[in-house]
């Protein structure tokens, strides 16, 4: 581990103010918040993130799960993943949000890991992780092993010619099916991002995971009014029963009216190199018959452009039993 | 060099530099919150450590940390508490699991230095071997480990799963010590003695 | 070693007993190898070859040597001598990686050490090894998973001597299966596994003169004493070996690695105490592992299930230099009743780090493979697998000629399938089904050998009521430190809870290596004889203390029991405790020693020394989601005498679970490109967790088999984890319909 200064800032500003000064926000990155460290520390112990310089933002008022005016749910930057899964709001309206958290990590991470800390989990691919290896996101042009070599856990959706890393996270997944927007306050102000437009595909820059320029600091998410009456089911697909990455997972929000699907929010994790949210399946559930030819139709549709690389093509059909089987828990649900 | 006049607002909006020769943070000013003066009290300078106080098993620690210094090995090398042990450094096998604030968590990816001001609890903190915690009387009775290396880890996370949403049956207590990684494969006992203090707490 | 109050007392052999070491792990106390600090103590952390194959051209150690608190960056140019070792008459001074560290440039597997960083903080010391950049001329490496024979000649030196590659034959087992009615021919392929105990290999090592102290995670202090005595140029007097307490190793710390002569090296430099603990990382590059096995089976038989003839070929990966030999075929000359037969290996050198035993080293793989094929054959021939072993029971050891000591595997397979329910089993693929889910069941034979290492031990009857035994043997989680309390307070009739136990330090009399599961087999003589000769001294000393109730008596007119002498005629009634006489000695203790010699590998024993078991298996299969999990699991173990089943049922429930792993979730990957064991972490190295065990049903059938010693004590550490894999797989198949002959059974294998 590279040494660094440590500062513990007594406001947001601060933060931002000193975090403003980074080169870059992405790979390579000098300066970085610290929250719960899981992932951040993880990746200094292999010298694949290299700050100088850490902002703790523990102790900024981050860290409320609360509701917003409009209905829908404001949860801060620093709450714990366990406190956000267990919260009985989020159990009651944002079930999927609750599952897919709790389907991740273990007990003790999940005490640490923080909501703006899981936004930015990065891939587990071990080339990526290590620093012996080459590796396109680590540095750009020095090429990808995993292509060649083992990549049973890495993406079929999303990939390019110079990354195919997966991203890991669960709670991500639920956040796109639910729709939530990230909003982060920077050097410039403050501004709301969609999620689905705040993971960056590899494709010739895979060092640019996130849209955030220096100082940017995730304040909040908020998540918009629940859709009422809808199902809601986290499905996570691994080698073993648990504490491991997804090889295939969906998050499925559905309506369901007079035996049709009336409203669908349909993500995939394990199989995307960002959260995928997957419009093609929506669109052939939405006003369709809720039964399992449907879902199987739409799970299918979901996977058409996946490209699978030389071990892990079989996250194609798992990936459709996975959002099939899903959809057939959330009638249920 | 901070003046006679340093005070706790100052010190915690400037960075703590490592590897400089800088003062010490002044014994008297931890925990203070006042801004007055305080006494400088001086320290040797240890090149590259950072002075912090952490509050472990209700005891108050003065310590001098490298500031990469993780909490396990604060713990297991600066204090020389070492019941909590290193299986895997990177937060995949619970082994360094103890708690801060009541919950568990893995110590291994948190650094010493941002628990100052937290209640710390590790095993040796829990009960001793003619006064020992329920839960690690119950380990004992049920034969909970064989090598023993991943116990202290497995007992502080039971002990935190009894302040935890957990469901009643056997399958809810294996889902929630799934982070505690046994090689020697004594889940089954673990389970044992985890829900035999369940039903009697 | 205290027992708190709440632990029942003393239970005699065979009764579940309660760790007498249990308190100390539960609160932290037990110390384990990296848990001792020494003043002035040093960290060092090792700098890994990232290439697996080639020259190490140049080392750039200076910035690494300027950094703070960094005492030293050692090399081949610095590192001082190191000696080889070499293996002693009569199993001593063994070592799987023979080539001491630094010895020269060139690379051979992804990992080895080329330096090592010495720092005051192990934060220093980590970053001063990662600040070293090495220089190579690389090449290629070999980690090809196709496995073909190497050009080897018929005998090869292995870790434990020579071995023929003919291993076992008898009758004309090509002709019987050209001729065979029914055939059945197929390969098994088992990976690369690692050992991965929780607790990383450490060492610290302290120089005091000429005179050398090594705290090792060590499954073996004496035979490491002895081989770093070796290294380091020392009679083995100058060299101490400790290790308490050891978070496991499962084979791994049998033997020493390049770790131990680094630490020691370092601190010989610098002066100072210098402590070395293994990432993980390094865990699966340079302390050995499981080799790869690919393993041809051809059984010949006849339409009704009789084998008219065995082979079984099989190649294994090796390293460059070393020559662990993971025997495969160790039991199928014994296994099953069959005329002709043939077992052969080759063995294929790899840019991989050493092989080392592995939980159950040959057999485990080996078993898988033939009880595999039995099961396949039992499938094609339609007759129940339990039937066809029960057919194929041998009454001998048809490879020696001799009987068993003690086999009972028809009453393990009796027993097992009544407890299963086997029984209610529909042979048809897919035809059992349990709340929506489909059932698979498989069951598979098992065995593993019984025999004894050499031992010593030492017990002490002392003026206060209490006992102590030593050995320097090691306890790895077996539950070692109960057994030797149990078995001294079965000789002496002191209280479990008034006997300290001594193990783990080569100062003590030397113990058993704790592998193959025959350590605790290999104490019992000892610790008898022990007691026996302290009371043999008790009795003589009853008898001529003035003043004493027995004076001037003859020793063999007095007897011994419960911790108390009497006189035979008089009856235990008249009994005195043995502390009463040696206060009146003014004796503070009297101490017995006992030795007892190696039982094992007898080349013309007059028995055959094996336990033997059998596990049954349901897994559950929910195909819309490909999701296969072992749902139960029953085993039943013909494992001699159980000294403690307490301990003994977790052993067994430990090692399922290891099976589990093995055929569901563990590979050690080798990267083509680098050569690098790439999944070199406990999340993509995959383990069972918590959630992945089931209820596993242990019983033991409990018939005492003397000829390994007075209790009839056998070792039960490897054998639950022989069979499992067969058993699980033959459950997939009979869930799935998909035959998985390549470990481990993934999601992908049932797709389809």
């Amino acid at each position: 581990m590279h040494t660094f200064e440590f500062i513990r800032p007594i406001d947001p500003a601060a933060a931002i103010a000193t975090a403003g000064q980074a080169k870059t926000a992405q790979q390579g990155a000098d300066v970085r918040f610290v929250a719960g460290g899981t992932t951040l520390l993880d990746l200094m112990k292999l010298n694949v993130e290299t700050p100088t310089r850490l902002i703790d933002i523990n102790r900024l008022p981050l860290d409320k799960v609360e509701a917003t005016p409009d209905g829908g749910l404001k949860i801060g930057a620093t709450v714990r993943n366990s406190d956000l899964a267990h919260d009985p709001t989020v159990q009651r309206d944002y079930s999927v949000l609750s599952q897919a958290i709790l389907n991740g990590a273990s007990a003790q991470l999940r005490n640490m890991a923080t909501t703006a800390g899981n936004l930015l989990q990065r891939t587990r691919c071990m080339y990526f992780r290590d620093t012996a290896m080459p590796c396109n996101k680590r540095e750009p042009g020095s090429g990808c092993p995993a292509i060649a070599g083992s990549n049973r856990m890495l993406a079929v959706l999303g990939t390019s010619e110079h990354c195919i890393a997966t991203n890991p996270s669960d709670m991500c997944v639920a956040m796109a099916a639910l729709e939530a927007t990230i909003y982060v306050q920077g050097a410039k102000g403050s501004r709301a991002i969609p999620i689905g437009e705040f993971h960056l595909l590899p494709g010739t820059t895979p060092n640019r995971e996130t849209v955030l320029e220096p100082g940017d600091l995730i304040t909040h998410v908020t998540l918009p009014p629940p859709i009422a009456g809808s199902k809601q089911i986290y499905l996570k697909l691994r080698d073993r029963a648990s504490y491991e990455f997804a090889l295939a997972s969906a998050a499925v929000v559905i309506t369901v009216a007079g035996g049709n699907v009336t409203k669908a929010r349909i993500a995939l994790g394990g199989v995307g190199t960002k959260p995928w949210r997957s419009p093609e399946a929506e669109a052939v559930l939405v006003g369709k018959p809720a039964d399992i030819a449907i879902f199987r139709r739409s799970a299918k549709a979901a996977m058409r452009h996946a490209q699978p690389q030389s071990e892990n093509g079989f996250k194609i059909e798992l990936a459709t039993r996975c959002l099939t089987y899903a959809l057939k828990m959330a009638m249920t649900a | 060099m901070p003046s006679s006049k340093w005070t706790r607002r100052d010190f915690l909006e400037t960075s703590l530099k490592t590897g400089a020769v800088v003062a010490a943070v002044p014994a008297a000013l931890q925990g203070q919150d006042s801004q007055e003066d305080a006494v400088v009290a001086a320290r040797p300078n240890i090149e590259g450590t950072l002075p912090i106080t952490l509050r472990i098993n209700g005891k108050d620690r003065q310590l001098r940390v490298d500031p990469r210094t993780t909490l396990l090995d604060c713990l297991r090398e600066t204090v020389v508490l070492t019941g909590t042990k290193k299986g895997c450094d990177h937060g995949q096998c619970g082994a360094c699991t103890v708690h801060v604030n009541g919950r568990r968590v893995n110590s291994c990816l948190s650094l010493a230095l941002m628990h100052e001001g937290e209640e710390i609890t590790t095993i040796e903190g829990l009960g001793v071997p003619d006064a020992l915690h329920p839960m690690q009387a119950a380990f004992v009775a049920c034969d909970g480990y064989q090598c023993g290396y991943c116990t202290s880890g497995q007992i502080m996370s039971a002990v935190a799963l009894l302040n935890e949403p957990c469901g009643p049956d056997d399958a809810a207590v294996k889902e929630l010590m799934s982070g505690n990684i046994c090689r020697c494969g004594a889940y089954a006992n673990i389970v044992a003695a985890i829900q035999q203090v369940r039903k009697n707490v | 070693m205290q027992t708190t109050q709440e632990t029942p007392i003393v239970s005699p052999v065979g009764r579940d007993t309660p760790r007498v070491d249990g308190p100390r792990k539960v609160s932290g106390l037990a110390q384990y190898t990296s848990d001792f600090h020494f003043p002035e103590m040093l960290y060092a952390v090792p700098i890994e070859a990232t290439i697996a194959n080639g020259r190490l051209l140049k080392l750039d150690t200076a910035p690494a040597e300027r950094m703070p608190r960094v005492r030293a960056v050692f090399h081949r140019e610095n590192i001082g001598r190191i000696f080889r070792s070499f293996p002693e008459r009569g199993f001593g001074g063994i070592c799987e990686e023979r080539r001491p560290p630094f010895e020269d440039d060139v690379i051979r597997y992804y990992g080895q050490y080329i330096a090592l960083a010495v720092a005051d903080t192990f934060e220093a010391a980590k970053s001063a090894a990662d600040a070293v950049r090495a220089t190579y001329a690389q090449e290629k490496p070999n980690v090809e998973t196709h496995l073909d024979a190497d050009d080897d000649p018929d005998v090869v030196l292995t870790t434990y001597g020579p071995r023929p590659r003919l291993q076992s034959h008898r009758g004309d087992a090509e002709n019987a299966f050209a001729t065979a009615l029914v055939k059945l021919d197929q390969i098994y392929v088992t990976p690369a596994e690692t050992h991965n105990p929780l607790e990383l290999h450490a060492t610290t090592a302290i120089w005091d003169g000429s005179t050398l102290t090594l705290y090792e995670s060590s499954q073996g202090v004496v035979n490491l004493r002895g081989v770093l005595a070796q290294m380091f140029g020392l009679p083995k007097e100058s060299v101490r070996v400790i290790a308490k307490f050891l978070g496991s190793g499962f084979g791994g710390k049998l033997y020493p690695w390049t770790n131990c002569a680094l630490a020691a090296a370092a601190a010989r430099q610098l002066g100072k105490p210098v402590k070395l603990v293994l990432s993980r990382k390094m865990m699966f590059q340079s302390v050995g592992h499981r080799p790869r096995t690919q393993q041809r089976v051809r059984l010949g038989a006849t339409p009704d299930g009789k084998l008219v003839s065995l082979q079984h070929d099989y190649i294994y990966h090796r390293s460059m230099l070393d020559p662990h030999h993971e025997d495969c075929g160790e039991a199928t000359p014994f296994q099953y009743s069959v005329p002709n037969l043939r077992v052969s290996f080759g063995r294929a050198r790899r840019n991989v780090g050493a092989g080392a035993d592995m939980r159950g080293p040959g057999r485990v793989p080996g078993l898988y493979a033939t009880e595999s094929a039995m099961n396949e054959l039992a499938d094609q021939l339609k007759i129940d697998p339990v039937k066809l072993r029960v057919l194929n029971e041998p009454k001998i050891d048809e490879s020696l000629g001799v009987p068993f000591s003690s086999r009972h595997l028809l009453e393990c397979l009796e027993l097992g399938a009544e407890k299963f329910g086997w029984s209610r089993r529909s042979p048809e693929v897919g035809s059992m089904k349990r709340n929506g889910l489909t059932l698979g069941w498989g069951m598979a034979g098992c065995s593993w050998v019984a025999g004894r290492f050499s031992a010593a031990a030492s017990v002490q009857l002392r003026n206060d009521g209490t006992a102590r035994v030593a050995s320097a043997t090691q306890d790895i989680g077996t539950g070692m430190y109960t057994v030797l309390a149990q078995l001294a307070a079965q000789k002496t009739g002191v209280p479990l809870e008034k006997i300290e136990v001594s193990l783990g330090d080569t100062v003590l009399p030397e113990g058993p290596l704790s592998g193959g599961s025959l350590a605790t087999e290999s104490v019992v003589p000892a610790v008898f004889a022990a007691a026996d000769d302290a009371i043999a001294s008790l009795l003589t000393i009853a008898t001529i203390t003035p003043g004493s109730p027995f004076e001037n008596r003859l020793p063999a007119d007095l007897a011994f029991e419960g911790g108390q002498v009497f006189e035979k005629a008089d009856g235990a009634a008249k009994g005195v405790p043995f502390d009463n006489l040696l206060r009146r000695a003014n004796l503070r203790l009297v101490t017995g020693s006992g030795k007892s010699e190696a039982f094992f590998g007898n080349p013309k024993p007059k028995y055959s020394t094996h336990s033997f078991g059998c596990h049954f298996v349901e897994v559950t299969w929910q195909p819309e989601i490909a999701r296969l999990r072992v749902s139960r699991v029953v085993s039943v173990m013909d494992g001699g005498r159980i000294i403690n089943p307490l301990t003994g049922r977790n052993q067994i429930q430990g090692a399922v679970v290891m099976g589990i792993g093995m055929a569901l979730l563990e590979h050690t990957s080798y990267d083509p490109q680098s050569g690098a064991p790439i999944n070199s972490n406990l999340a993509d190295y995959v383990v069972a967790v918590n959630a992945d065990a089931p209820p596993i049903e242990v019983h033991f059938l409990d018939y005492p088999d003397k000829e390994i010693n007075e209790v009839g004590a056998r070792g039960i550490g490897e054998i639950g984890l022989t069979g499992i894999a067969a058993a699980i797989t033959a459950a997939v198949h009979h869930a799935t319909g998909n035959r998985v002959r390549e470990l481990p059974v993934k999601i992908e294998n049932l797709l389809a």
